[in-house]
């Protein structure tokens, strides 16, 4: 396996770098940005990115300091192992707190919250983005996704259909280096163009999917007249598994190890540390470092040295306004704040100039940004229709110990449920299968270590066996259900709430409607068919004065509980026109014809994917036309 | 038997078992140098011994891929299998003894003696083997028949040179008919990955080749090579880097650089200090009868001998067996840090150290 190589001198000055007027400046490193660095650095083109966050050390042993940040944090929220800054606040699931009589919450936590929801999902500000800490599932979207609104009057169409997005979907699945098994999704209605197989075999279901699986042999719901068998499936996933021989017609795939700037090995395959979220011990995990090392690799190309065209990286900057001439509507320069030490606010100012300029924050950053320059847009969408997937947790024992907490955190899952004609009355979900126990739930295995020493006085021998009949018994099944675009459910900025640079901080307003609501109390109720068929005995309960009640609602006279599913998106729209939505389908703002807004932020829908998959092929499909762009106005 | 050069079906397959022996016999020094440090302390020598071992598993199953495409059948059980450590590995002039011991200033030095790149590619035409400054006296370590003549080549990779050329020869007189072993029980490349190297299928003359070329590339370098040719650093290098406590930039090397280039890249931590002072070559009679202390060093040899065992069925038409032999792995770390954490009663200071080879 090949190791992905950092240049060890990656980085340029702010002085040089502001001198230069690149081909493209990218605002954020994460896996949007560094895949669109990478395709126009290869392709001859010179290329800034700015990364407000900490995270240059692409050694081995600096991906180990995280490692043993996290080992020894307390809270081991999805940031614990990511060095945090005041300069460049990252959303911690733990500060999101209960509205107090509905009053906006805009005490120090990273976001305002105005909900009526607060919401508790989280990105990461460092080099590598939030691939530094996602969990790495890639399913695809199902091509029903991109139409909801002409198929079932709810959300927003996409101006591109599935087909369109198809071979790009390729190209980040072999960026990300996914291991799946395309005949069992193709069950779920995804079309895959010729012979393709997934870059490497699937992982394998654990033992307890296993159990799963069989307990639910040939269970059945009927719902909205159609009848759904249930099956439990595994989930593709940016991981190092078993390189599929059958890949690229026959020639395989090589994985990619672990980031560093010389050559040493770690980058293994998987081997269930269980702990993907936050951070792969072994890199086994694909993270955009990965991609970050070709794309800073291309400084050595015979092309770019001769035309003197680099790539640079400059982090710990952090993007504070973009500017438009007036006389081109055109993106001009974006300026910055530096700051070095990371609990020193002190900073220092500076822009950067490119002829074409792209905003890959994320979808709550990007927005951000563009409202904190005065730039709405001509539709007004800049921020709305903020999306993510709730989550409807529920959790039981399983009749006998069935392996829990081994294996990567999630490798099976039931997706039958994620499209059909219901969706015209409730929202569509698909089910994860936990390894990892209670743990989201109820902080497991934490939880239970205390519970036993705690109340129960259990020492020694009594406290292993306690602990591993409890926890090995443990099933969490995680419904991802789907919420359409709600123009009400934003992003908005307010001078009033400022970081330590002076930024403003994002403000959410969210709320769920009945729609999704419903689809998460039927999530409830096939739990419950769930565990009855499997023997398990249900331990769920949703506590609205619990740490987490935040989340509480009630739906038809019962009370739920839902989860932020850490999946933005919506935010800067694509559509067909200036005033319908914020970019085109190439993801290029209507109003400002040399940047493009990258991401999440321009999908129409999500469906019941996770996004990444399906923001990392637009980005694929951004950079050919960026490329076009450039290609057409070089020397002007 | 000619053992000078292979003229035969027999003496090839005899070489091949030998040169199974031989990849092996290092595994177990270089696990155990690792087992020694301190978790949490020396990560960076961990990861060069954990590639540099991890290869030479790789090295094993190319070896048992070449013998069975030949029609042999691999074996890891007999009963010399195991050397007997301190195994002498004669240089010439002086002797060095492969120990199993702790990781230290002597056992890198053994190391890279073991690493050390044959000079062959620097030699006069028909310089005397004895003015070569180190080279492998395989006999000894192999346990070959003292009675049969003492083996014409004078380092791995001059054995492995041999080889090369006892298939070459062999396809001449043979024709394809030398590789009649069933295809089936070639390992494949989806059961390895690591740090370079592909798991080759040996089903031809070129492939067979290929698997003989990578062995020793990675082993001493392509020619004395810093990186080989794939762009791998040398085990031998790979070694050199914790003596300099620096990091090889491929950048920075050229062809021809060796020794005389000493690495230019980033630090590379190396603490002595942190590591388990465990006792060198331990044997099961330096635990007492009875104590925990034994039953744990008993019970991590019968995990090195079944996990050898698993992967003997997987040479042998089973390789799917070979992944599971992944989590048996993990296990084997954690049974020998176990033990390299506990002190031997009545020796001072030295700590338990994990034994291979249970006596008979």
């Amino acid at each position: 396996m090949a190791y992905a190589q950092v240049p060890l001198r990656n980085v340029v000055d702010h002085e040089t770098a502001s001198k230069i007027l690149y081909d493209v400046v990218i605002v954020g490193s994460g896996v949007a940005g560094a895949i669109i660095a990478n395709e126009l650095s290869r392709n001859g083109f010179s290329v800034l990115i700015l990364e407000a966050g900490p995270g240059h050390d692409f050694t081995i042993p600096g991906h180990e300091k995280n490692l043993y940040r996290f080992y020894s944090a307390v809270a081991k929220d999805s940031n614990a192992p990511y060095p945090a800054t005041p300069n460049a606040r990252m959303p911690r699931d733990f500060e999101t707190k209960k509205l107090v009589n509905g009053a906006p919450d805009t005490s120090n936590s990273y976001f305002v919250q105005n909900g009526p929801f607060p919401l508790e999902s989280t990105y990461a500000k460092v080099v590598g983005g939030t691939t530094m800490h996602w969990q790495g599932s890639t399913p695809r979207m199902l091509p029903d996704d991109f139409m909801t609104e002409s198929n079932y009057g709810q959300g927003r169409d996409w101006p591109i259909g599935y087909d369109e997005i198809e071979p790009y979907y390729q190209m980040a699945e072999r960026e990300m280096g996914v291991s799946g098994d395309v005949e069992s999704q193709k069950d779920l209605g995804l079309r895959f163009a010729g012979q393709y197989v997934y870059p490497m075999q699937e992982l394998p279901l654990s033992y307890l999917d296993k159990q799963v699986s069989e307990g639910l042999h040939g269970a059945q719901v009927s719902l909205d007249g159609e009848i759904y068998s249930m099956s439990v499936r595994t989930i593709p996933q940016a991981r190092n598994g078993v390189p599929n021989p059958k890949y690229d017609e026959g020639k395989g795939y090589q994985p990619v190890g672990a980031v560093n700037t010389h050559q040493t090995s770690l980058g293994e395959r998987c081997q269930g540390n269980n702990n993907c979220v936050p951070i792969c011990p072994v890199q086994a995990k694909y993270d955009a470092r990965k991609t970050l090392a070709k794309a800073l690799g291309n400084n050595a190309l015979e092309k770019n040295i001769s035309s003197g065209k680099r790539i640079d990286l400059l982090y710990q900057t952090v993007a504070s306004k973009v500017w438009i001439d007036p006389a081109t509507d055109r993106v001009s320069r974006i300026s910055y704040k530096a700051y070095g030490a990371l609990q020193s606010s002190e900073h220092k100012s500076g822009e950067v100039r490119g002829r074409i300029f792209v905003i890959a924050a994320n979808a709550v950053e990007t927005p951000r940004l563009m409202l904190a320059s005065g730039l709405p847009s001509t539709s007004g969408l800049m921020g709305c229709n903020l999306m993510d997937h709730p989550y409807l947790l529920a959790w039981g024992l399983m009749p006998k110990p069935a392996g829990t907490f081994r294996g990567t955190q999630s490798t099976g899952g039931i997706e039958e449920l994620r499209s059909g004609s219901f969706r015209r009355n409730q929202a569509a979900f698909r089910v994860d299968i936990h390894n990892d126990g209670w743990g989201w739930a109820t902080g497991s295995p934490y939880s239970d270590l205390l519970d036993l020493v705690d109340n129960q006085n259990k020492f020694s021998k009594d406290l292993r066996s306690g602990l591993v009949d409890r926890l090995s018994r443990q099933l969490l099944l995680a419904f991802m259900v789907e919420l359409p675009a709600i123009k009400s459910n934003r992003v908005t900025v307010d001078s009033r709430y400022c970081d330590a640079l002076g930024n403003e901080r994002p403000a959410i307003t969210f709320d769920l409607p009945d729609y999704v609501k419903a689809g998460l109390a039927y999530s409830r109720q096939i739990s419950r068919t769930i565990f009855q068929r499997l023997g398990v005995e249900d331990c769920t309960h949703y506590d609205p004065y619990g740490e987490v009640g935040f989340g509480y609602f009630t739906f038809a006279g019962q009370g739920y509980l839902f989860r932020g599913g850490n999946h933005f998106a919506g935010t800067h729209l694509m559509g067909h026109s200036r005033n319908d939505s914020v970019v085109n389908s190439w993801q290029r703002s209507w109003d400002h014809e040399n940047l493009y807004l990258v991401g999440a932020g321009s999908m129409c829908s999500i469906g019941t994917a996770n996004t990444t998959l399906t923001l990392a092929a637009l980005s694929f499909r951004s950079a050919e036309q960026i490329l076009k762009d450039l290609t057409s106005t070089s020397g002007t | 038997m000619n053992l000078s050069r292979i003229c035969t079906l027999v003496d090839l397959k005899y070489y091949l078992a030998c040169a199974l022996q031989l990849e092996h016999a290092t595994i177990p020094p270089y696990l155990t140098a690792m087992y020694s440090l301190i978790p949490g302390t020396n990560t960076e020598v961990a990861r060069i011994l954990r590639v540099v071992a991890v290869e030479e598993m790789l090295h094993l199953a190319l070896v048992a891929n070449l013998l069975n495409a030949v029609g042999g059948e691999p074996n890891l059980l007999s009963k010399d299998f195991i050397p007997d450590y301190p195994a002498y590995l004669p240089d010439g002039e002086s002797e060095f003894q492969v120990s199993i011991e702790a990781f230290s200033p002597r056992a890198l030095d053994t190391f890279l003696r073991i690493e050390q790149p044959s000079r062959k590619h620097s030699l006069v035409e028909g310089e005397a083997a004895k003015d070569r400054p180190y080279y492998t006296n395989l006999r000894a370590l192999l346990k070959v028949d003292p009675n049969v003549p003492r083996l014409a080549f004078d380092t791995i990779g001059d054995f492995y040179e041999a080889i090369r050329e006892g298939f070459k020869y062999l396809y001449l007189t043979m024709g394809p008919a030398l590789f009649k072993g069933d295809p089936a029980r070639q390992l494949t490349p989806e059961y390895y990955y690591s740090g370079g190297g592909k798991l080759l299928p040996v089903v031809d003359l070129r492939s067979a080749f290929d698997a003989i070329q990578l062995i020793s590339d990675q082993g001493e370098g392509y020619e004395g090579h810093i990186f080989g040719h794939e762009g791998e650093l040398a085990h031998y290098y790979r070694f050199k880097q914790i003596q300099y406590g620096k990091y090889y930039m491929k950048e920075h090397c050229q062809q021809g650089h060796n020794d005389d280039h000493p690495p230019t890249g980033p630090e590379l931590d190396v603490d002595f200090n942190s590591v388990y002072p465990i006792k060198p070559n331990a044997k099961l009679r330096d635990y007492p009868e009875g104590s925990e202390l034994r039953a744990a060093a008993v019970d991590f040899a019968m995990s090195y001998n079944e996990f050898l065992g698993l992967i003997n069925k997987a040479f042998n038409g089973q390789p799917a067996l070979l992944m599971e032999s992944v989590p048996q792995m993990f296990r084997l770390k954690e049974k020998a840090q176990a033990l390299v954490r506990n002190k031997i009663p009545g020796m001072e200071n030295l700590h338990a150290a994990p034994i291979f080879k249970l006596p008979k």
